[in-house]
């Protein structure tokens, strides 16, 4: 069997029906609403998230693709990305989306030394098992941080239209809006390999939400 | 990670409408086995860890042998098309809790066409009950003709909502071609029983190797000949035969 082109491979990580338990995330969409951002101001949370949280999530998957690709250890890319994500709560959901994920990705390439090295570190959170995918699946630096920032506008639209129901055409356009926003975030962090560059771009208030989120007693999305 | 051949667990779905009692149908379980089988409980909860929250008071189970999955609104979704968050959460719940005898897995109470996919449980209960009116037996749907096993639930209330227990039984009987039909109610010790045993019978199945998974389906039945009527668990492989309409 010939290996499948990277554009294709992107396509199918991007699929948000990919079993990865996608519908279970809102991308903290969900308290933000709840603690009273107006509907029409999802496509500004978008931007803020791509500008902040997001990017380190991007940064963290493309310096993780560089050692995995180097053969240096992958433990200092995790524990960077941990300094830059000071939500508990956020960080037990890049984990248990990063477990989602491994699931995954061991079954399509069982074979791929990246998977291994992910698979054998404790909990590895989602930007550090989608680089083990972006290895295997030969995607470059800058389509693998562009994969991180599509898959969290189209996490964030998609809840909300579960949470504020709106015809999805209207949807759709805010996720092509915000496509311009991605490239910029996927070419600024694509020449990243080393974890002291990866940016602190931390988002208190988003942060604040997703630890209100861990403990509210409802709720519809996991995160 | 595949399942092994020998897990030793049996996976346990319980589904149905909202309100005919998933809840109360698993806290009688665990009641009724926690003194002689290892339990856990997974609940998908639509909007709240209500459920979870009724059966760690019930005082049934350890509380921590009970845990929420939330599904983002898409209940059905959880335990049927993208099952990996209620995987995920049953095999955290038998590794951190092994052996386990027995997960049941209760779901997001949704509607008449919500079942489990056969990767996530090795068997399912479907539950309606009598104050659902008579005839939601008769109507049909993968839960309720091709469950493993019917429950009839409530039928203590029958006298009171004009609904005749015995005939519900029997119209459910009818659709279901031979699988199971429990008449329950909390009140009546010999259902209790009769469910109790059912489950035993489930257990003792997945660990001689007898009981195969099998999918009720979303569709209607369909026919491909006579010897496969009604079957849900067979190789769909000819299902994308050009000639084969559904």
């Amino acid at each position: 069997m010939s290996a499948p082109s990277a554009g294709l491979v992107a396509h199918l990580l991007a699929d948000a029906r990919l079993p990865v338990a996608g519908h279970t995330q809102s991308a903290t969409l969900e308290p933000a609403l709840v603690a009273g951002l107006p509907a029409d101001r999802i496509p500004d949370y978008v931007r803020l998230r791509l500008r902040t949280v997001t990017r380190v999530e991007a940064a963290t998957a493309v310096v993780a693709l560089s050692h995995q690709r180097s053969g240096r250890d992958l433990r200092p890319v995790v524990e960077a990305w941990q300094a830059r994500t000071p939500s508990a709560a956020m960080r037990a959901t890049a984990r248990t989306q990063g477990k989602a994920l491994l699931r995954l990705v061991a079954r399509l390439w069982p074979e791929s030394a990246a998977v291994h090295a992910v698979a054998a570190l404790s909990a590895p959170p989602r930007p550090i098992v989608l680089a083990a995918a972006a290895d295997a699946g030969g995607l470059s630096p800058v389509a693998l941080a562009g994969l991180v920032g599509y898959d969290d506008v189209q996490t964030v639209i998609s809840a909300a239209l579960k949470l504020t129901p709106m015809d999805p055409v209207v949807a759709a356009q805010w996720v092509h809006h915000a496509l311009p926003e991605v490239d910029t975030l996927a070419v600024a962090v694509a020449t990243l390999t080393r974890p002291g560059g990866i940016p602190a771009s931390g988002a208190p208030q988003i942060e604040a939400w997703a630890e209100a989120h861990a403990v509210t007693p409802r709720r519809l999305f996991s995160a | 990670m595949p399942d092994s051949p020998t897990r030793r667990t049996l996976r346990l779905g319980v589904c149905g409408p909202v309100g005919t009692g998933k809840s109360s149908l698993i806290a009688m379980l665990c009641r009724e086995l926690a003194d002689r089988l290892s339990l856990g409980v997974i609940t998908n909860d639509i909007y709240t860890d209500e459920d979870a929250r009724f059966l760690r008071s019930a005082g049934v189970l350890d509380p921590a042998r009970i845990r929420a999955v939330e599904t983002g609104a898409c209940p059905h979704t959880a335990i049927r098309d993208d099952i990996t968050a209620n995987l995920m959460a049953v095999e955290d719940l038998e590794a951190d809790f092994a052996p386990l005898d027995l997960v049941l897995v209760e779901s997001g109470g949704d509607n008449l066409t919500a079942t489990f996919s056969p990767a996530l449980v090795d068997t399912q209960i479907f539950l309606i009950d009598v104050a659902g009116g008579g005839d939601v037996a008769r109507k049909g749907g993968p839960g309720i003709t091709r469950a493993d096993l019917l429950v009839v639930n409530k039928t203590d209330l029958g006298p009171y909502v004009g609904v005749d227990p015995a005939q519900m039984v029997s119209d459910a009987g009818s659709v279901r071609d031979g699988r199971p039909v429990i008449a329950l109610s909390a009140h009546d010790p010999a259902s209790i029983a009769e469910l109790v045993a059912w489950v035993i019978g489930r257990l003792a199945a997945h660990r001689d190797g007898s009981l195969h998974p099998a999918d009720p389906g979303p569709m209607a039945p369909h026919s491909h000949g006579p010897s496969h009527e009604g079957h849900g668990d067979h190789d769909h492989d000819h299902a994308l035969a050009a000639d084969h309409v559904h």
